[in-house]
Order: C-alpha cells, then sequence, then structure tokens
C-alpha cells in the first residue's frame, strides 16, 4: 500500500498558523474620527472625548480608554464601558453648551483620579481601544490641554435668571421712591406689637431665639432684623428681653443690633450685655436649656425665628404649656408643622424673609418684597407655561421642544 | 468714624458677595480655592467666637450667683459641668480612646453626654403627641380635612389599618397603601414645593439686599 505524502498535507497547516496570519484583517471595525479636547465649563480634571460610532459590528465589544500624561509618560486604564454607550445625544448638557452630532459618541473622561487635578493645566494624552474576546483595534493617540474654565456655560440659564432678578430688584427699588406700595397684611408680624403689649402688662419676660443656624445662614440674617425691630418695640414698652444663643457669632452680631435698637428708642440705660448670651452649640443641650429657662420664668411671649432643626418641637411646646404667645418662621418646611401646631403664629416661606422689612416700615426695604411677589409671578408663569409646552410635548411627540424646555429650567 | 463703622463694612460685604456669588458661574481653581479659603476663615473666625461665647455664658452665670438671682444654684452647675469635661479632657489628651481602652473623656462622652442628648431627643416622642393631640382638635372644616388626611395616613401605616381597610373598604379594589402614597406624594409635595419656592425667592431677595447693602439691620444699622 502506498503511503500519502505528508508533505502536502501539513503545508496548508503551517500556512494556517503561520504568523502571516496575524496581518488577516480584524473582525473589529477601527475607530475612526477619535478627538480629545478640554471639557468645557468644568473645573478641570477631565477631557472631552469624541469618536465616531463602531457600529453594529462592534455589537458585544468594549472600549477601554487610556490616558498618559505627557510629563510623565505611561499609559493608565482611565474608563471602559461597552462600545454601544455615551451617543453625543445623551451627554448631560444643555441645548445652548453641546451640540450632539449622529453617529458620534462623546465622554466626559475623568482624570483626575489617574493624575491628579493641579491648579495648572496638565496636558495629557488619550487613546481608545476596541475590544472584544481576543480580538482589539486602537486608536492613534490624541493630545488635549486639560484645566478649569473661566464660565460654566451650562448655568448660562441661572445667570440670565440671576441678571433678571438683579434689573428688577434695582428697577423695584427705584420705583418704591416714588410711589407707594401695597402691603398685605402679615397676622404673625402684627401679633408682636399684642405680645410685647403682653409681656408688659405681666410683667414677664420675652424669648427670642434665633436657633442654631450659623451667621452665614440667610433665615439668620433675617432673624437678626426682626429682633432689631422686636429690641426696638421692647426698649419703647422697658420690657425684659432674653436672647439664648446656639453660635457665639451669632451672639456677637444681635448683641451690636439690640444695643443699637435700645440707643434709637434713646433708652441705653434699659440696655444690659446679658440680653444676648451664649448657651451651648450642642443642638439638645441648648434646647434643654432654654426649656428650662423657660419653664422657670415663664415669658409671656416667645420668638423662635430663624434655621430650626429637631429642637423646634422641644422648645415651642415647653413654651406653649407655660401659656405664652409663640410667634415662629424658619426656612425648615420639614418643622413647619410642628410650628403650626404649638405656636400662636407662623411665618411662612418667604414671609420670614419679608418680616425685616414689614416690621421696619423702610419704603426702601419694602420695595423689596415686591421683587419677591414678582419672582412669585414668574414661577407660576413658568410652571404654567412649562407644563403646557411638556403636555403639548409628549401629546404630539414633540421631543426637541421637550428637551428643551427640560434643559431651560434644569440646574446643571 | 462713619466710613470706618458703615462704608469699610459695605463695601467688604458687596465685595465678598459677589465674589462669592460670581464663583457659582466660574469653575476653575481659582475659584475653588477662594471658597475654601472662605470656609477656612469661616471657621478660624467660629474658634475664636467660641472663646466669646465662653466668656458671655460664664459672665451671666456668674452675675447669677453673684445677685442670688432666682434659680441660681443651676448656674454653679454650669462650672461643675465645665469643670466636669475640661479636666478628664485634659488628662486624657483630648482622645476618647487609648488603644482598647475608653479614657475618662470618653467615658463622659458615652455615658452622661449621650446619654442626656439622647433622652433629650427622646422627649420629642411625647411632645408630637401632645402636639398632635392639639393639631387633630376638629374647630373648622379645614380641621377636618388635616384631621381626616393625618388619619388615613396614621391608619396605613399599622397592620390594624389595613384590616379595617380591608373590611371596609376593600371592595373598592384600592389599597389603604395606595392612597396614603397618592397623598404623600401628590398634595403633600404639591405644598411642600409651594412653601419651598417661596423660601427660595425670600432667600435669593434678602440676599441681595445684603450684598447691595440695602439690608443693614445686622450691622447696627447706621
Amino acid at each position: 500500500m502506498k503511503r500519502p505524502p505528508i508533505i502536502p498535507l501539513i503545508l496548508p497547516f503551517l500556512f494556517l498558523t503561520s504568523p502571516s496570519s496575524a496581518a488577516k484583517p480584524s473582525p473589529l471595525p477601527p475607530l475612526t474620527g477619535f478627538t480629545a479636547a478640554d471639557m468645557p465649563g468644568d473645573a478641570g480634571g477631565a477631557a472631552l472625548l469624541r469618536w465616531d460610532s463602531p457600529g453594529e459590528a462592534a455589537e458585544g465589544a468594549t472600549i477601554e480608554v487610556y490616558a498618559s500624561d505627557t510629563a510623565k509618560p505611561g499609559w493608565v486604564k482611565i474608563a471602559e464601558f461597552p462600545a454601544s454607550a455615551h451617543p453625543e445625544k445623551d451627554m448631560d448638557l444643555p441645548f445652548w453648551a453641546w451640540r450632539p452630532a449622529p453617529g458620534r459618541h462623546a465622554l466626559a473622561a475623568d482624570t483626575s483620579s489617574a493624575f491628579g487635578r493641579p491648579d495648572e493645566a496638565q496636558e495629557i494624552e488619550f487613546k481608545l481601544r476596541l475590544v472584544k474576546g481576543a480580538a482589539s483595534v486602537e486608536t492613534g493617540p490624541a493630545r488635549a490641554v486639560i484645566g478649569g474654565n473661566w464660565f460654566n456655560v451650562s448655568r448660562f440659564n441661572n445667570l440670565v435668571l440671576m441678571l433678571t432678578i438683579i434689573i428688577v430688584f434695582f428697577w423695584t427699588v427705584s420705583h418704591a421712591k416714588r410711589k407707594g406700595l401695597f402691603i398685605r397684611r402679615i397676622a404673625g408680624l402684627d401679633a408682636i406689637d399684642e405680645a410685647i403689649g403682653r409681656a408688659t402688662e405681666m410683667g414677664r419676660p420675652i424669648f427670642y431665639s434665633t436657633g442654631i443656624g450659623p451667621m452665614s445662614l440667610v433665615p439668620t440674617i433675617a432673624s437678626t432684623s426682626i429682633l432689631g425691630e422686636v429690641a426696638r418695640k421692647v426698649a419703647q414698652y422697658d420690657t425684659s428681653l432674653k436672647v439664648p444663643h446656639f453660635d457665639p457669632i451669632v451672639m456677637t452680631v444681635c448683641k451690636e443690633v439690640v444695643k443699637q435698637s435700645y440707643l434709637e428708642m434713646e433708652r441705653p440705660d434699659s440696655y444690659r450685655d446679658d440680653i444676648n448670651f451664649f448657651v451651648s452649640q450642642d443642638q439638645f443641650s441648648f434646647a434643654a436649656s432654654v426649656d428650662a429657662m423657660i419653664h422657670r420664668e415663664k415669658p409671656a411671649a416667645c420668638f423662635f425665628i430663624g434655621h430650626f432643626m429637631a429642637e423646634s418641637l422641644l422648645l415651642a411646646e415647653v413654651g406653649a404649656t407655660t401659656g405664652a404667645i409663640q410667634i415662629a418662621g424658619t426656612e425648615q418646611e420639614s418643622q413647619l408643622p410642628f410650628f403650626f401646631t404649638s405656636c400662636d403664629y407662623t411665618l411662612i416661606g418667604e414671609e420670614l424673609y419679608a418680616a425685616g422689612a414689614y416690621l421696619s416700615k423702610d419704603p426702601m426695604l419694602m420695595s423689596t418684597l415686591k421683587v419677591q411677589d414678582f419672582g412669585k409671578a414668574f414661577v407660576m408663569l413658568a410652571v404654567v407655561t412649562g407644563s403646557v409646552l411638556l403636555a403639548a410635548g409628549a401629546v404630539f411627540g414633540w421631543e426637541p421642544l421637550m428637551k428643551i424646555v427640560g434643559q431651560l429650567f434644569k440646574a446643571y | 468714624m462713619i466710613f470706618i463703622k458703615k462704608h469699610i463694612p459695605l463695601f467688604i460685604c458687596f465685595f465678598v458677595g459677589v465674589l462669592t456669588l460670581g464663583s457659582y458661574y466660574v469653575p476653575n481653581a481659582t475659584s475653588e480655592n477662594y471658597i475654601e479659603m472662605m470656609n477656612k476663615w469661616e471657621n478660624i473666625v467660629a474658634g475664636f467666637a467660641f472663646l466669646l461665647g465662653l466668656m458671655s455664658l460664664f459672665y451671666s452665670h456668674f452675675h447669677k450667683i453673684s445677685r442670688k438671682a432666682p434659680g441660681w444654684g443651676y448656674s454653679l452647675f454650669v462650672y461643675v459641668g465645665f469643670l466636669l469635661v475640661v479636666i478628664p479632657a485634659i488628662v486624657s489628651n483630648g482622645q476618647p480612646m487609648k488603644g482598647p481602652d475608653m479614657t475618662s473623656l470618653g467615658w463622659i462622652y458615652r455615658f452622661v453626654f449621650t446619654s442626656l442628648s439622647g433622652t433629650m431627643f427622646a422627649v420629642l416622642a411625647f411632645y408630637i403627641v401632645s402636639t398632635a393631640y392639639r393639631a387633630f382638635r376638629i374647630k373648622s372644616p379645614q380641621a377636618f380635612v388635616l384631621f381626616a388626611a393625618a388619619f388615613m395616613v396614621i391608619l396605613g401605616r399599622v397592620p390594624l389599618g389595613q384590616m379595617m381597610w380591608d373590611g371596609v373598604l376593600g371592595w373598592t379594589g384600592y389599597q389603604v397603601t395606595d392612597v396614603i402614597e397618592w397623598l404623600m406624594s401628590v398634595p403633600v409635595v404639591a405644598g411642600r414645593r409651594g412653601i419651598m419656592i417661596g423660601i427660595a425667592i425670600g432667600g435669593i431677595v434678602t440676599a441681595l439686599k445684603i450684598i447691595f447693602g440695602i439690608e443693614r439691620q445686622y450691622m447696627g444699622k447706621d
């Protein structure tokens, strides 16, 4: 029997396994159109990478993002995701800051975890690698100088709104000088006279708390304004005022405010330095101490105006049991129900901020209340218009309209 | 004098206010460093102000004791309590733990301070009951609506309420949890958002009043 020739049988096998087989085209499509740039409107530490969609041929593949600091070369993998992820239309940027191109992908690549975020701009190289099983293709490196920007374009809507408010603010202030304004009555503030009069008649003290907020909180500042007006009336009636404090800075400011009120009412002799006193910077120690004072001294009136948390009910309920007239106001809407139920009068929402102006009757300050009204009118109009437009977009399938309306009112 | 007392503080307030407002729109490192620096300054000022607070506390209680004001005995506890915490803190070098062992400061913090704070917080539960009693007295149609909504929420939170609902209103096909979910996510959220919007607008306007020097009460006026 004749043996078959071995060489012809082996040859095709050798051909298939020879190194020349690596030259065979990869099953993955190449990644094209890769660019790298600084991420617009950020604080630095991120780059905007863009590339063409690899298409359906890359289904099931992943893209790995590599970065290298040109100052200390060496590739570091900074991200990995499915090849179909991050189409440009999914970028979380508004329409005025971002124009997505169809068939393109984009990624805000964070480099801060790998290379930190120095104050100076960094030059970083990027490359993408498309991987599926053992096969992979790479892009050439793309270089970008990344750093912090001077303007966050995404917040342009917010800036326009802020500038509008400032213009309306000044317009209203100048308008107020010429004409008087109608200000609706606020029952809680009208009751201040009644509360102080009652305290005078009964010969009992008045307690005023600015809450547990620091001086940097707007409600605390609003509260100091109200304290000034209350102190003026207290000085006028020569009643006893006690202002326990949680924050020493607030105490220092309030001392000045109360002192000034007594001076303005020409009662410097009645002013005592211990009207304002520090209690504790621990929430419940403060509440326990003030509760004890209210319980012992049985004040005729209690004011709880400012930033309050869990101690709101602890204070207001003890005040209610002593029979004091209680007037409260806080910006914490979660604490408002406690004040509603325990106090005689509660300043709701913007009334807290309006109180200083309302009590002082200063035309300049009163005019700013009008700005609040304009603000509310704008919000109402925006809510109605936005709802109608979104509903119309949903009914008629106008997705761009829905996107534009949504982005106009979004905080970036 | 008025220049130092009025104009300089107003200028500082305006300058810092505008810079801080602007830093919201400027995202770079300079802006971030500025905000960080301001926070550090605030902490430093707060540290010194705490000493002022402590002095005020001691001063007011000292006067109560010296004048033998009503309840002056309680003022003694301020000094006793202060020493009871400060001396162990000095002895323990400010550390609550030394290896696995608790220092005297740690012991006081855990078994005295935390327990007392917990007690105060627990008192809230009783106050909520007395407040709820006052709130649920039906004196007007609005109070009745409040009571009905609150009763429904209370009912839905306990198994007994669920059983009662199933027995009486089970035929409607709705669960009591559905009703509560609707109450909490529609009327309650609507009311809260209304208040929150008012608060936000008021906050913005107050901030502008301070930045532009229209509101000066916090400076002790003119």
